[in-house]
C-alpha cells in the first residue's frame, strides 16, 4: 500500500464470506475471510517519504 | 521508486512469474458473465441479498437498487461501512460487476457528485447500464476496462471503492499505483476484498482455478 502511494492503511473489519456457500471453494484451506479496509493517498511527496521512511527499521 | 528498492519493501506483491495472465482473465470474465446471466446458479460464493445481509447492506442503501443488480452482488465487503460518501464527491467503483455498489454511492453523492464503473466483463456492465437507466441514475456511468489502466482521468477522484476484486489483480502494486493515480492527493480509498492467514506456494499462484476459488 506505502510502495504505491497510500498511508494510513488500516484493515476495519473481518467476515467469514464463505461459510456455507453453494459450492465449496478453497478459502478454508487458506484461512480466507473477507474484509474491510482503508487508506488514503499520501498529501504530498513529503507525506509519501515519512510513510516509506517508517517502514525500514534497524533490529 | 525502483524496482530493488520496492522488492525491500515488505508486503510488496509485484506479478507472479510463469502466471498466464490472459488465461487469468478469461476465467475471471467467464466466471462474473455466469453471476450476470445466471446468479442463482450457486457459487463458491454467496450472492444477492443474502450476501448483502452477512456484509451488512442497510437496507436504505439497497432501496431503489434494481433487484437485478443485487441478484448478481458478487463482493466480499462493505466499502460504505468504512465512511460515508459526502455529497459532490467524485466515487471511481474498481471492478463495479452489475452495479451495485456504483448505484448506492450515485445516491450519496447526489446529483452534485459523479460515479465511474469500471469493468471487464461485458454481462456485468450490461446489466449495470440497464440498472442505472431503470433507477433513473444520471450521475453514474460505467467504463469496460482494466484496473491496470484504469479509463480515468488523473486525480480525478475523491474517493475510490472496489468490493472483491484487488484479490483478481495479478500485479497488486500496478493496480494500487493505478487507484493512486486517479485519487486526488489525500484520497481516500475503501475497499472489501479477502485476506488469506496461511501462504499460497508458488504453484498455486499460478493455479487458475484457485484463484477462481
Amino acid at each position: 500500500m506505502v510502495a504505491a502511494g497510500f498511508v494510513d492503511f488500516e484493515i476495519t473489519s473481518r467476515v467469514d464470506v464463505y461459510k456455507d456457500a453453494p459450492q465449496s471453494s478453497s478459502a478454508a484451506k487458506f484461512g480466507t475471510v473477507g474484509i474491510n479496509f482503508r487508506a488514503r493517498k499520501a498529501r504530498d511527496d513529503d507525506e509519501w517519504a515519512r510513510a516509506l521512511a517508517l517502514l525500514s527499521c534497524t533490529v | 521508486m525502483s524496482a530493488k528498492a520496492e522488492s525491500a519493501l515488505p508486503g510488496v506483491s509485484r506479478g507472479i512469474e510463469g502466471l498466464d495472465v490472459d488465461r487469468l482473465r478469461h476465467a475471471i470474465q467467464e466466471e462474473y458473465a455466469l453471476v450476470a446471466k445466471e446468479p442463482e446458479r450457486g457459487f463458491h460464493f454467496h450472492t444477492g441479498r443474502r450476501l448483502a445481509a452477512i456484509l451488512s447492506y442497510e437496507d436504505e442503501w439497497l432501496a431503489g437498487v434494481p433487484e437485478t443488480t443485487i441478484a448478481s452482488f458478487a463482493g466480499t465487503g462493505n466499502p460504505f461501512s468504512i465512511g460515508p460518501l459526502q455529497p459532490g464527491e467524485n466515487v471511481v467503483d474498481v471492478g463495479c460487476g452489475a452495479g451495485i455498489d456504483s448505484l448506492i454511492a450515485a445516491k450519496m453523492v447526489g446529483a452534485a457528485g459523479r460515479v465511474i464503473g469500471v469493468d471487464m466483463t461485458p454481462e456485468m456492465l450490461a446489466k449495470a447500464r440497464a440498472a442505472a437507466q431503470q433507477a433513473e441514475t444520471a450521475n453514474v456511468e460505467f467504463k469496460q476496462g482494466l484496473a491496470e489502466p484504469l479509463p480515468v482521468k488523473d486525480s480525478w477522484a475523491d474517493v475510490v471503492i472496489s468490493n472483491g476484486v484487488l484479490n483478481l489483480f495479478p500485479d497488486k502494486l500496478a493496480a494500487l499505483r493505478e487507484i493512486a493515480r486517479v485519487l486526488k492527493p489525500g484520497g481516500r480509498l475503501q475497499v472489501g476484498d479477502i485476506l488469506v492467514d496461511k501462504a499460497v506456494s508458488d504453484k498455486g499462484k499460478r493455479d487458475i482455478e484457485l484463484w477462481k476459488g
